[in-house]
C-alpha cells in the first residue's frame, strides 16, 4: 500500500515538474501593469515602477 | 470437505473438592489442575490422586477459556491448559500467559500472550547451534540466524487445566530468547535439561478468528521482541522506487539541460555612482510556446550595490511584467585574511511569457557612494530550465523513504529497548557480553 502511494506521489511530482518546466513556471514575485503607454519608449522615466531602489548596506564582516 | 472428528473428552471429578473435571489430553496429560480448588492432580493415576493443594494467591482469568476449540494450520486444536509466568527485571515483574493447545493426532502447541502480542509456539525437535556471528551471540536453526534478545529467570505464577509435565508453582527456569522477527527461538533451561521452542508472531485478530472468540482482542501495547516491523519491508521497496524516480528525474534533466537556451537579447551598459537613469531596450521577439524568460545581470560592482527594476512590456498588448533585482558585492582584507560576500551577478526567471514582440524598461540605480562606475551586461534567454525545481523534486522524492527509514529505526530502537541490550538501532549483544554455555 505504501509502495502504491509512493508511486502515485512520485509520478505526480515528476508530472508537476514536467508541466512547470514546459510552461515556464517560476517562483519570482512579479506584478503586472496593464496598458503601458507607448510613450514609455520615448520617455522611460515617466513609467512608474512598483519597485523602488534598494540601497541597503549588506557588506562588511 | 470432511469435518474433523470431535475431540474426545474424559469426564472425571476432583477428589479434593468434587468439581467436575474434563480430561482431554488423555495419555499425554501428567497433571490436571482443578479449575475449582486449583489442586494439582496426578492424571496418570486412575483415581486422580491429589498431588498438591495450592492456596494460589493469584487467580487469573484466561482470555481463551479452557475447552475452547479452534483451527490452527487447518487442524482442530483445543485449549486444555493455561499458565501465567513472569520474569523480574529491575525489581519489576513482567507476566505473560501461555495457553496449551492439544490435538490428539498432532500433539501440543502453545499460544503465548504478552500485552496483546501473541505467539504460536511449537517445541523444536533438535538442538539449535549457538555461535558468534560478527562478534554477536546468535542461535542458528532452520538455516536462519537468531540474535540473543534477553536472558531472564522465569517463574510460574498460576496454572489451570492439563499439562503434559509435572506442574510446580514458582518453578524457576532460565529463559533465553533469540529473535529473527517474526520468529522467536527460546531456550528454557533447568539444571537437568534445555528445551527449545520456536514461536511465530501472530496478531490478536488472528487468534480471535482461529478460536471464534467473541468481541475484540486486547490491543497490543508497545513493540514485542519478535513483532515484525511494519516499516522494514516498505523501506527497501521505497528506496528501490526512489532509485527509479531519480533515474527518471535525471532523464528529464538531460532532456531539459542539454539544449542551449535561445539568446533573445544582450546589452552592455555602464552606470555612474548615484545615477538612476531609466532606459528602454531595443525591441525583441520572443518566440515559441509560453515559456520562461531568464534575465541575467553580470556586473563588476565592488563594495557597493546596484538595484535594477525591470518592466517587460508586450508591444502589442501594452501589458508589463514588473520585477526588480539587486546585486551587491563587498570584499576586503581583515586581520590579514581576504573576505568577500554577496554576488556581482544575478539571474531570474520571468514566468510563462507568451510569444510576441517585447521591449524592456530598465531602471538601474547605483549606490551614491560607489567608488567608481559599474559596467554590467544584461542577457535575456528563452526557455531556460530551472535547476531549483529539479532539486526541489529530488528533495520531495526523498521525503517518503527517509520518513519510513526513520520510523523503521525508531521501531527497532523501541524493540531493543526492551532487551538486555538496550541501545540505538538494536545493537545486539557482543559475544563477550554473554557467556556461552554448553546446553
Amino acid at each position: 500500500m505504501r509502495h502504491l502511494a509512493y508511486v502515485v506521489y512520485g509520478s505526480a511530482l515528476l508530472a508537476l515538474l514536467a508541466v512547470a518546466e514546459y510552461r515556464g513556471w517560476s517562483l519570482l514575485r512579479t506584478s503586472e501593469t496593464r496598458n503601458v503607454p507607448r510613450s514609455v519608449r520615448d520617455n522611460p522615466g515617466a513609467y512608474r515602477s512598483p519597485y523602488v531602489g534598494g540601497g541597503r548596506y549588506l557588506g562588511g564582516k | 470437505m470432511v469435518a474433523a472428528p470431535p475431540l474426545p473428552v474424559r469426564a472425571l471429578s476432583c477428589p479434593h473438592c468434587g468439581a467436575a473435571i474434563e480430561q482431554r489430553g488423555f495419555d499425554h496429560t501428567r497433571n490436571v489442575v482443578c479449575a475449582s480448588c486449583l489442586s494439582v492432580l496426578d492424571a496418570t493415576d486412575p483415581g486422580l490422586r491429589v498431588l498438591r493443594t495450592f492456596a494460589q494467591g493469584l487467580r487469573v482469568q484466561p482470555l481463551i477459556p479452557l475447552g475452547t476449540r479452534g483451527r490452527v494450520g487447518g487442524a482442530p486444536y483445543e485449549v486444555i491448559g493455561f499458565q501465567q509466568r513472569s520474569i523480574a527485571v529491575d525489581d519489576e515483574r513482567y507476566a505473560w500467559r501461555e495457553y496449551l493447545l492439544f490435538n490428539p493426532y498432532r500433539g501440543f502447541l502453545y499460544l503465548t500472550e504478552y500485552d496483546g502480542h501473541w505467539n504460536l509456539v511449537r517445541t523444536v525437535r533438535g538442538l539449535p547451534e549457538r555461535r558468534q556471528e560478527r562478534g554477536r551471540l546468535t542461535a542458528r536453526w532452520g538455516g536462519e540466524s537468531y540474535r540473543l534478545f534477553q536472558t531472564s529467570e522465569a517463574s510460574t505464577d498460576f496454572v489451570l487445566g492439563e499439562f503434559p509435565w509435572e506442574v510446580r508453582l514458582n518453578d524457576r527456569v532460565e529463559v533465553r530468547d533469540f529473535i529473527a522477527p517474526p520468529r522467536l527461538l527460546s531456550a528454557e533451561s533447568t539444571e537437568d535439561e534445555t528445551t527449545w521452542s520456536l514461536g511465530d508472531y501472530v496478531t490478536g485478530a488472528w487468534v480471535w478468528e482461529a478460536f471464534g472468540l467473541p468481541g475484540q482482542p486486547p490491543s497490543a501495547t508497545g513493540v514485542f521482541a519478535n513483532q515484525p516491523s511494519p516499516y522494514a519491508a516498505a523501506r527497501a521497496g521505497l528506496w528501490r522506487l526512489f532509485a527509479v524516480f531519480v533515474l527518471a528525474l535525471l532523464a528529464m534533466a538531460a532532456v531539459r539541460f542539454a539544449p542551449t537556451p535561445a539568446l533573445v537579447l544582450r546589452e552592455s551598459r555602464q552606470l555612474a555612482p548615484g545615477a538612476a537613469e531609466p532606459y528602454v531596450t531595443e525591441s525583441f521577439a520572443v518566440e515559441g510556446r509560453r515559456a520562461a524568460l531568464e534575465v541575467e545581470i553580470r556586473s563588476d560592482v565592488s563594495n557597493s550595490w546596484m538595484f535594477v527594476s525591470f518592466a517587460l512590456v508586450n508591444e502589442a498588448t501594452g501589458r508589463a511584467v514588473d520585477f526588480a533585482r539587486e546585486v551587491s558585492y563587498y570584499e576586503g582584507v581583515e586581520g590579514g585574511e581576504r573576505w568577500h560576500e554577496g554576488s556581482r551577478d544575478d539571474r531570474v526567471r520571468v514566468p510563462s511569457v507568451p510569444a510576441g514582440r517585447y521591449y524592456m524598461r530598465v531602471a538601474p540605480e547605483l549606490a551614491p557612494d560607489a567608488a567608481r562606475p559599474v559596467s554590467y551586461v544584461l542577457t535575456l534567454r528563452r526557455d531556460v530550465p530551472s535547476g531549483g525545481f529539479f532539486f526541489a523534486a529530488f528533495l520531495l522524492l526523498l521525503v517518503p523513504p527517509v520518513w519510513v527509514t526513520t520510523r523503521a529505526s525508531a521501531f527497532e530502537s523501541t524493540r531493543w529497548m526492551e532487551s538486555d541490550f538496550a541501545g540505538p538501532t538494536g545493537s545486539a549483544p557482543r559475544a563477550d557480553d554473554e557467556e556461552e554455555d554448553d546446553s
